[in-house]
């Protein structure tokens, strides 16, 4: 349910950093407890973001869920699939269903994030 | 907080794998494992869904004259309907507040049965208990029933399936027998698909359930859990208890004075909605349909064009049908339909268009 190469947030996104890119989605948690996603709002490419920041939103029939980022940096690339297919984040939410892609400028936060063993402690705790 | 009472049902939803919640009390399946609330709700459109609403409530009034005593008592007429129909009709306060929303079956002269709001159900006994005079008794009968809704295009075969009545007009209902258990069958529902609502004796809940889903899977049956139960309603602008009705929301400004039997000499907030009536509702509920990605929800404000406050949104979620944001919301008198509003969603103002649900075709009938 939570693959080892990736981290994560205590706010349920997962980051898989190649590089100096981090790629960054919700996890099947997340998109679990959502239920059926039908909006997904994400930052235009090239928008600036601090850790922490709310930087979009993921909607369900029931309720929204914000999204923070977990690094500092630009925003390097959207899904845009999302647009007309939000519901991708809850059919493949470490594949298909990926959301941003931002280019880390700061990876103070990095340090922080939890492995899928440490997240699943963190998933069973609720 | 108290312990959440659980339907006879509760241990078919966790077989399903419902996700479930408190909804007025009671721990509720919101909806099941692999389908969700898009495929439940998109099952009652095109096919069946049973949802299980045991934990709405029941409520019996008995004794010489118990129909008339009810009638002097909740807003719509008893007098429109014959024993072996139902009706919808609202439980007021001396202001003209919604206490409840509630459909009552009417037995006989001497019988009646009410099914409140699940939350509400006490306080509408007790408050018909205070006004009973002693040869009325109001008798609590949350557990005598469960309340099984097959809603959908295809609700009439399943429920003849069972070997079930299914020809009664809409909102009558027949006292039938399944297997040598006596089930009301009901043409009613909250949906607005044709339909059903069956009330078994509680502990045969469970079997008749089993029975739906078995019969009904060549049909294309799905259970369905109150998150579809919601997006099947706020499509056709059927207004909840709670959001879109209240203590502080009267059926002037809900539009549910269809409700009210206005020629009646008594009902409870009689005087309160007939000046109201008479001056015109301050606000009335209006459905939202966004022009944007944007879902109205409950409690964002809502302003004109111009940035003048016009009032709130009662109920929103994004309509599976549309494929768009809908919401039901109680606005300022002199707003218009076709009128474009401003939500508040979450700090970006987000353009709507003011309609009059319901938001996709009805036919409940």
């Amino acid at each position: 349910m939570f693959p080892d190469d990736l981290k994560y947030t205590r706010e349920h996104e997962w980051i898989r950093l190649t590089d100096s890119t981090a790629r960054v989605g919700i996890t099947a948690y997340a998109q679990e407890a959502l239920g059926d996603i039908v909006f997904v709002s994400l930052p235009d490419v090239g928008t600036e973001v601090s850790a922490g920041d709310s930087f979009g939103e993921v909607e369900s029939t029931k309720s929204v869920s914000e999204l923070y980022a977990p690094a500092g940096g630009a925003v390097a690339a959207r899904n845009e699939a999302l647009t007309g297919a939000p519901e991708l984040v809850n059919a493949d939410p470490y594949g298909d269903g990926w959301l941003v892609e931002i280019t880390v400028a700061d990876a103070s936060g990095l340090d922080g994030l939890l492995s899928a063993d440490e997240y699943a402690e963190h998933v069973k705790e609720h | 907080m108290a312990d959440l009472r659980r339907s006879p049902l509760y241990d078919r939803h966790v077989d399903l794998g419902a996700k479930l919640a408190g909804f007025g009390g009671w721990e509720m399946p919101i909806e099941y494992a692999g389908r969700g609330v898009l495929a439940e709700h998109q099952a009652v459109r095109g096919a069946v869904g049973v949802f299980d609403v045991s934990h709405l409530g029941k409520a019996e009034v008995a004794g010489p004259g118990a129909a008339d005593f009810v009638n002097a008592c909740l807003t719509n007429d008893l007098g429109r309907i014959a024993p072996g129909q139902a009706q919808y009709t609202l439980c007021c306060d001396d202001n003209g507040g919604v206490v409840d929303d509630l459909i009552v079956y009417l037995f006989s002269a001497d019988r009646v049965l009410l099914v409140p709001n699940a939350a509400n159900n006490a306080e509408v006994v007790a408050r018909l208990a205070a006004a009973a005079p002693p040869e009325i008794t109001v008798t609590d009968r949350h557990t005598a029933y469960g309340v099984l809704a097959v809603q959908g295009p295809a609700a009439p075969e399943l429920v003849a399936a069972l070997g079930l009545p299914t020809d009664g007009a809409y909102m009558s209902y027949a006292e039938a027998d399944w297997k040598g258990h006596p089930v009301i069958v009901c043409r009613s529902g909250y949906t607005g698909e044709r339909g059903y609502e069956l009330l078994p004796a509680w502990d045969d809940s469970p079997a008749l359930w089993d029975a739906l889903l078995a019969a009904g899977e060549p049909l294309g049956v799905s259970p369905a859990g109150l998150g579809a139960r919601d997006t099947l309603r706020t499509e056709m602008g059927y207004p909840l208890h709670g959001q879109d009705l209240s203590p502080s929301i009267s059926p002037v400004q809900a539009r549910s004075g269809w409700a009210v039997g206005w020629a009646k000499e008594r009902f409870w907030g009689r005087d309160a909605l007939l000046a109201e009536r008479e001056a015109g509702a301050a606000r009335l509920l209006w459905g939202l349909r966004s022009t944007s990605r944007a879902i109205p929800r409950p409690h964002m404000a809502v302003t004109s064009a111009a940035g003048e406050p016009l009032g709130e949104v009662t109920s929103g979620t994004f309509s599976p049908t549309l494929r768009e944001g809908i919401g039901l919301a109680l606005l300022a008198r002199g707003v218009a339909e076709g009128d474009t509003v401003n939500v508040d969603v979450r700090g970006r103002p987000s353009p709507m268009t003011v309609v009059r649900p319901p938001f996709v075709p009805s036919s409940p009938r």
